[in-house]
């Protein structure tokens, strides 16, 4: 095995050992993942199908979680809801803190000018809430997926920018980058070689802090009528409209997947807790 | 009762006949629980939306008729008991002359604005100036339905006279229309723009206040015309535009009802939670939606396409499924099913897509698919509006619908602003469309599906498919002058039988159902098929 | 210090006007027309000339730069301008909402402080024995579930259980203090608990934080009682990222409790801005944006007057 791995193994030991909690909710989302992957396996059912003649069918052997308004089996709609969980998740986590963290990175590094612009610009991003960014972006660019993924990657962006600057511009400072600037080492090679590396740990409790932001965001803006649209199966989607007005007749449409939003987002943030204690205990999430 | 002697010949028999029946009627209705319209109480109802502005004349939401229509009154209106019969509101008769083109209202003497003046005809012609005639930047958006108008007259204080350009069948209830409130000629004249931020009307209640996201407030006018009315005190509109939060309002006992219509599930909810303590009513709507295709995009500008798609609807098997979830239900063509001008159902079955034999159906519409050279798996984008009910459910079911004959298509959700612009400039394949009206006439009924450039020139806005038929443009005129009314229907049926079953311009997919769950102690309401036509004259509550 | 504070003040001119700009450029760039959401959406047929009409009594047929004038000279009198929806001015329109929204974020703060200070000290002092657990399960599971399902389900409890629920409008404080508080205690909770959360995670990490530092130790070795160090020393350090946090979190509650508003019937901020993007009303969309922002920066100010009050060791020279 190579050495490099195996230093990676000992950490992943370690941190099992001192984070168990953490490591339940890796092993949690790892077993999500593998749900969400295996769903058209293991669906009982077409997540699309209409079938008018079991409509608001109460959970049973045949269906677990019973059917919602159209007679749609709620457990197959539950676990491709996963898919669009994680792929609204991660893939907005993964943009707004890969964008964030290079302009965090591009601003501490230039500094001067360019800095001051981009942290006024961020400032004023922050100054309104996430909540209300998103809708904005939505109005722009309309709902759906991927408007959504976009929407919430956006409005990470300034917030995560913040925090990998931060680190980013402690090590700008050290004498290492100075003396790689000193022989006329070229910008990228300076930024890749010694400040990424830094930043790499606010970069990754950035991200799995956000995971479970950008569910819990997907949820509330498709509440609104502004996020995924039918019939796509979503958790957050799942939640509005009908099954909310359904609550007493068909409790179990709403059931279901709001508490898989809140386990999901319960696994993310667990872990993102011990990522950061393990990463970087002084970020403040 | 007494031999063989008409009543009607002797007077005093006629007055004892009236007397017995009334008493027979008094005793058999008596314990049956009719009560006696109480005088009092404050009704609190559900707005679901906002009005804008305060103008009827220029706003198009029932979400202005609900709160503020109690505060003024019509020259005529539609009967709130007997739809579509029209009754005198501030006009007490009128007379229409032999060639049908002038038609002379009577009005009232006697009756007061809030403000205590007293009405006259020269109210009536100023207000419908402004609807009809409108100047600088007033605006009226119903000013093309009264084209034939050449003019208002108001020759003394009691009388008004509409000259028309030509004869038009429906004119008096283009009159009724609920959007026509009265107002005062001072008033008009000084500010046109004054009804925009102002109530002031002849109404059976007073403008208290209205909060703005909260709530509205009137109350009894006490001067008002109708002797005894109205019965309320006052009324309190609250505005929720949440649909749980609307139900548990009148599950709580907060609110007695929401005059536009809920959901069947909104609807169980309410009669499960208030028991014996809730009365449904229900009613045929003068709503619907459809399926526009876009004629400009390929495969839609080919008319077996867009008969397939209509072939693989399961209406009658949608309708009992969908009537569950959404107020949508009845299966109807181009004129509301139960309305005066409704297709029988055995004509109705012959159209594409309205057959009872599903499978057979599909099954012709593959065929026309693959004369089309449309593949297996074809994709196509659905454009809808996001708007819960019932747009999203008539979407879910026609994706579903569609996938049962290989075709795939994508959801396209926009909000109602991106989504009418997106109509209007033909940025879609096909999509989910909607029309609403207050009353079943062909000539506004049919009006949308004309051609996108008519003969004479103008422009059709509405027609979003963008095509061009000028054998319906043809048929609407014909119908729209036909005076027999059964050569009238034909025509009707004619114009029908193109655009559902031979061109399939565009489609229906299901008209639209009013339910109105509402407390027991809401009294002198009855639902009709148009959620614009509520007024609070009549309306009492029993404690 | 007074200068750092004038200078401070001073600041937020220039940045606000960099956001006013930035608003109005995004709200131009919103598709959608709210001259044909207003007209057209009844489904009713309307000619295009009143459509252009409308548009020019509504100012939207001016140059962008005009308009972008016309808003901005307003600004320094305070004058948002009107709504394009009701003609009504919009600082009347936001302050009828804002009574509401300020309201309940004073009471969810209430609610979240009174939580979050006990459990998070409690917690990070019994670090690691159950006391810890049971509050860290809490607030965890606080930051995981949507505040706006908490409501449906308080809802659906009180309904279900009392056949009862809160008053539908909303009356001011000094009218009806019963009728006020029955009507947003129960939104104030369902906000409270997850604004509690996120205090408590606060407050416990940096108590722990300050706990290990040496002057803390060193008052623990001199035996002093328990109690009075942690909250004469440590509780005072640890309060600054705690009154962040809180202060931040209030400054979101005007305004960014869109979906909590929606499932309460609340007549706050939120639904003002939720209604206002959904019928294009330009000049609205302006001017809570810039309320939200004012309001985030001037709390980010006060949190700043409060560093220097709690910590002796912040000097601004």
């Amino acid at each position: 095995m190579p050495r490099v791995y195996r230093r990676q193994r000992i950490w992943l030991a370690r941190f099992v050992r001192r984070y168990p909690l953490g490591a339940a909710a890796g092993i949690a989302i790892l077993g999500l993942t593998a749900l969400a992957g295996l769903a058209n396996q293991l669906a009982p059912y077409d997540p699309l199908a209409n079938d008018f003649g079991t409509m608001f069918a109460a959970p049973d052997a045949r269906h677990w979680f019973g059917t919602d308004a159209f007679g749609r089996d709620v457990l197959s709609r539950v676990l491709y809801g996963a898919r669009t969980a994680l792929l609204v998740g991660f893939a907005a986590s993964l943009v707004g803190a890969t964008i964030g963290g290079i302009v965090g990175v591009a601003a501490a590094y230039f500094g001067g000018t360019t800095d001051l612009i981009i942290q006024r610009l961020a400032d004023i991003m922050i100054s309104f809430p996430i909540i209300i960014l998103a809708l904005a972006i939505v109005a722009i660019l309309g709902s759906g997926t991927f408007n959504l993924i976009a929407a919430i990657a956006l409005s990470f962006v300034p917030r995560i920018e913040l925090v990998v600057r931060a680190s980013a511009l402690s090590v700008r400072e050290t004498t290492y980058v100075e003396a790689a600037r000193a022989i006329g080492a070229r910008h990228w090679r300076i930024v890749f070689r010694h400040m990424v590396p830094n930043v790499t740990a606010p970069y990754l409790v950035m991200l799995t802090a956000f995971l479970g932001q950008a569910i819990l965001l997907e949820a509330s803006l498709s509440f609104l009528g502004l996020g995924v649209n039918e019939p796509t199966p979503a958790w957050g989607l799942m939640l509005s409209g009908a099954a909310v007005e359904f609550v007493q007749r068909a409790p179990w449409m709403a059931v279901f997947p709001g508490l898989a939003i809140t386990f999901t987002v319960l696994a993310f943030n667990v872990l993102g807790d011990s990522l950061r204690d393990a990463l970087d205990p002084r970020l403040r999430t | 009762m007494h031999g063989s002697h008409a009543p009607g010949r002797r007077p005093e028999l006629r007055i004892v006949a009236v007397l017995v029946t009334g008493l027979l009627l008094w005793l058999l209705s008596a314990p049956l629980g009719a009560q006696q319209p109480r005088t009092g109480g404050t009704l609190t109802f559900i707005v679901s939306a906002e009005p804008p502005s305060f103008d009827a004349h220029r706003e198009v939401t029932f979400a202005l008729i609900h709160p503020a229509r109690p505060h003024y009154n019509l020259l005529v209106k539609f009967d709130p008991l007997n739809y579509p019969k029209v009754v005198p509101d501030l006009a007490e008769s009128w007379t229409i002359s032999p060639d049908g083109t002038t038609y002379t209202f009577k009005i009232r003497r006697g009756v007061r604005f809030h403000d205590g003046s007293v009405l006259t005809s020269r109210d009536i012609k100023a207000s419908y100036d402004k609807i009809i005639f409108p100047k600088g930047d007033v605006i009226s958006v119903r000013q093309g339905a009264y084209t034939m108008v050449a003019a208002v007259e108001a020759p003394d204080p009691t009388t008004v006279v509409f000259r028309l350009k030509w004869k038009s069948p429906s004119f008096l209830q283009d009159v009724a229309s609920p959007w026509n409130w009265i107002y005062k000629a001072d008033i008009i004249e000084k500010d046109p723009h004054w009804y925009e931020r102002n109530i002031m009307g002849t109404g059976p209640f007073k403008f208290v206040e209205y909060v703005r996201g909260s709530h509205w407030v009137g109350v009894r006018n006490e001067d008002y015309w109708v002797k005894g009315r109205p019965y309320l005190d006052g009324y309190r509109a609250v505005f929720i535009g949440n649909a749980a939060a609307q139900v548990n309002a009148i599950k709580s006992g907060q609110a007695l009802v929401e005059f536009r219509g809920f959901s069947p599930p909104q609807r169980d909810d309410v009669v499960r939670t208030l028991g014996s303590g809730a009365t449904v009513q229900e009613s045929g709507w003068l709503c619907n939606n459809t399926v526009v295709f876009n004629s400009r995009h390929r495969p839609f500008d080919d008319a077996r396409f867009r008969k397939a798609l209509s072939l693989a609807i399961d209406r009658w098997g949608g309708s009992t499924a969908l009537s569950q979830i959404a107020f949508v239900g009845p299966v109807g063509g181009l004129l509301r099913p139960e309305g005066p001008f409704a297709t029988p159902p055995a004509e109705l079955e012959k159209l594409a897509g309205y057959g009872r034999d599903i499978a057979a159906a599909r099954a012709e519409a593959k065929k026309l698919l693959a004369e089309a050279g449309v593949p297996e798996g074809f994709e196509f984008n659905l454009l809808n509006r996001n708007v819960e009910m019932p747009y999203r459910y008539v979407a879910v079911f026609l994706i579903d619908q569609w996938r049962q004959i290989g075709l795939k298509v994508n959801h396209v959700v926009k909000e109602t602003g991106p989504y009418l612009a997106d109509e209007r400039a033909g940025n879609f394949d096909a999509a989910v469309d909607f029309n609403c009206d207050f009353y079943d006439d062909p000539d506004l009924q049919l009006v949308k599906f004309l051609s996108v450039e008519l003969p004479n020139g103008s422009v059709n806005g509405l027609n979003y498919g963008g095509y061009i038929d000028r054998t319906l443009d043809r048929l609407y005129d014909e119908q729209s002058r036909t005076e027999d009314a059964t050569r009238r229907i034909t025509v009707v049926r004619q114009y029908e039988k193109r655009l559902l079953d031979e061109k399939v311009w565009q489609i229906y997919v299901l008209w639209w159902k009013r339910i109105i769950p509402h407390s027991t102690k809401l009294h002198g309401y009855k639902v009709g098929p148009s959620h614009y036509l509520e007024d609070l004259q009549d309306v009492w509550i029993s404690e | 210090m007074a200068r750092y504070l004038t200078h401070r003040l001073l600041l937020m001119i220039p940045t606000l006007l960099v956001v006013a700009v930035i608003i109005f450029v995004l709200v131009r760039v919103i598709p959608g027309d709210i001259v044909e959401l207003r007209l057209v959406s009844g489904g009713s047929f309307v000619t295009a000339s009143v459509i252009e009409a409308e548009r020019a009594r509504l100012g939207l047929n001016k140059p962008i730069w005009r308009q972008f004038v016309d808003w901005m000279s307003g600004l320094p009198r305070f004058d948002l301008g009107t709504s394009m929806w009701t003609a009504a001015p919009i600082a009347k329109e936001i302050a009828l909402r804002f009574q509401l929204s300020l309201q309940l974020a004073i009471m969810s703060t209430l609610i979240a402080v009174t939580l979050a200070l006990p459990l998070g000290i409690a917690a990070a002092v019994r670090r690691g024995t159950w006391v810890d657990h049971v509050v860290q399960i809490l607030s965890v599971a606080g930051l995981a579930t949507p505040s706006f399902w908490l409501g449906i389900l308080l809802l659906l409890f009180l309904l279900s259980n009392f056949h009862w629920l809160p008053p539908l409008t909303f009356t001011p404080l000094w009218v009806n203090p019963k009728a006020n508080l029955l009507q947003l205690i129960w939104p104030a909770l369902a906000v409270g608990y997850r604004y509690s959360a996120v205090t408590t995670r606060m407050t416990r990490s940096a108590m722990l934080e300050v706990l290990q530092e040496d002057y803390v130790r060193t008052a623990w070795a001199k035996g002093l009682a328990q109690r009075v160090i942690v909250i004469r020393h440590a509780l005072r350090n640890a309060m600054l990222p705690v009154v962040t946090v809180i202060g931040l979190e209030f400054a979101f509650l005007i305004g960014g409790l869109v979906v909590t508003e929606q499932v309460f019937n609340l007549n706050g901020i939120g639904k003002l801005f939720v209604d206002a993007i959904a019928r294009r009303d330009y000049t609205m969309i302006q001017g809570l944006l810039l309320l939200v922002a004012t309001v985030y920066i001037v709390v980010n100010f006060l949190i700043e007057l409060l560093y220097v009050w709690l910590d002796p060791r912040v000097s601004y020279g």
